[in-house]
């Protein structure tokens, strides 16, 4: 688990605990929308959605652990 | 009953006689005049939109100022530690620079993503030392896989419809910490906001756990050993962050700019077309008349 994970985690903890007239403007700053893709040897990958990604992995270390 | 059968053979050759005749003589200026009138029609549509992405970008460039001034503040004070700390960047000994590119996924906006493009290829320039290279956003991932493919290594789309939020900075910020090479040190290569027509390609350093920990001051901030890291990836996430929001509130004053200079030279375009449609409108009337009174004058004269 990396830093920024971590911190990202809590803080949509902490925005979805606030109240209805708070959170709605609170959880668009957390919105994020980004693909990404790994490149190899000047190739471009597949293009990937990061927040799916992100959740997989979460699920999959949490299993592990 | 031949000229039952006839008839319609008469009427298609009737109708094939009808239609080159109902073309007016001087087919070439009325053309001519049409043709005007319909390029008005579509500079003025054209100006039309300029204008309105032009004041579209306007209102986005107020918001996207204050979030440049609130991003400033996160980037200068995870700087401060750095500074006050002395942190110099490692001398690379065979470890690779990374280097992050923040454009976007959007153009129309002059020349700021080709500046960041051109600005990293003169840096990289021929023989340089192997770096490798992180791409934000579709425009810059487009410029640099031509000449610099190679050193790709990961590239993010997605950025620029909005505001960005420390959100996408985090996510950027954790991927590239998953990178598998170590990097002596990141820089974060984004467009400086000069004020609201000026901007330049700059570079920010992001640095690493050993450059900190070899930094003249370094013992005056007693830190864990093991913390080094975390503190490494937040400041990554920081400066990313401000260079994410300077980068857009460059990109929407260039928009406006671009926008605004391309609504003035349809501006004049249109000036120039209605003069030389009114000119060429008067020309026909004034050829007409002539006609009309030399068949009339001809006319009399019999």
């Amino acid at each position: 688990m990396h830093y920024n994970r971590y911190l990202a985690v809590a803080a949509r903890a902490v925005r979805r605990s606030l109240k209805d007239d708070k959170r709605v403007a609170a959880e668009r700053r957390g919105e994020m929308d980004l693909r990404f893709a790994k490149w190899e040897n000047g190739k471009m990958g597949e293009p990937k959605n990061l927040a799916e990604v992100n959740a997989s992995t979460a699920s999959e270390s949490a299993n592990s652990a | 009953m031949l000229s039952r059968v006839a008839r319609p053979a008469l009427r298609a050759g009737a109708a094939a006689a009808a239609i080159p005749a109902r073309t007016p003589p001087n087919a070439a200026t009325y053309a001519t005049l049409r043709e005007i009138e319909g390029r008005l029609k579509s500079i003025r549509n054209i100006e039309k939109i300029t204008n309105t992405m032009k004041i579209v970008a306007s209102t986005k460039l107020t918001r996207a100022q204050r979030a440049m001034n609130e991003s400033r503040k996160y980037g200068e004070t995870s700087q401060e530690v750095f500074e006050s700390a002395e942190t110099k960047p490692l001398e690379a000994e065979g470890k690779k620079t990374l280097y992050i590119v923040c454009s976007s996924d959007k153009g129309l906006c002059g020349g700021i993503h080709s500046g960041l493009s051109r600005f990293m290829r003169r840096h990289l320039g021929p023989g340089h030392q192997p770096a490798d290279l992180v791409l934000i956003g579709e425009k810059s991932r487009a410029q640099l896989s031509r000449t610099n493919g190679k050193d790709i290594v990961l590239s993010f789309a997605g950025v620029g419809k909005d505001v960005p939020t420390f959100a996408d900075a985090q996510a950027i910020a954790d991927q590239v910490v998953q990178l598998p090479t170590e990097y002596s040190d990141i820089k974060i290569v984004y467009n400086k906001f000069i004020n609201a027509t000026a901007y330049e390609a700059t570079m920010a350093e992001a640095f690493s756990e050993e450059a900190f920990a070899n930094s003249p001051n370094f013992s005056a901030f007693e830190v864990d050993e093991e913390l080094l890291g975390n503190l490494r990836e937040y400041s990554l996430a920081n400066s990313l962050y401000w260079a994410l929001a300077e980068g857009h509130a460059c990109e929407i004053s260039a928009r406006r700019n671009a926008m605004d200079n391309a609504s003035k030279n349809a501006g004049e375009m249109i000036n120039k077309y209605q003069i030389l449609f009114n000119r060429t409108r008067q020309a026909v009337i004034t050829g007409e008349l002539v006609e009309i009174i030399t068949g009339a004058t001809a006319s009399e004269d019999m």
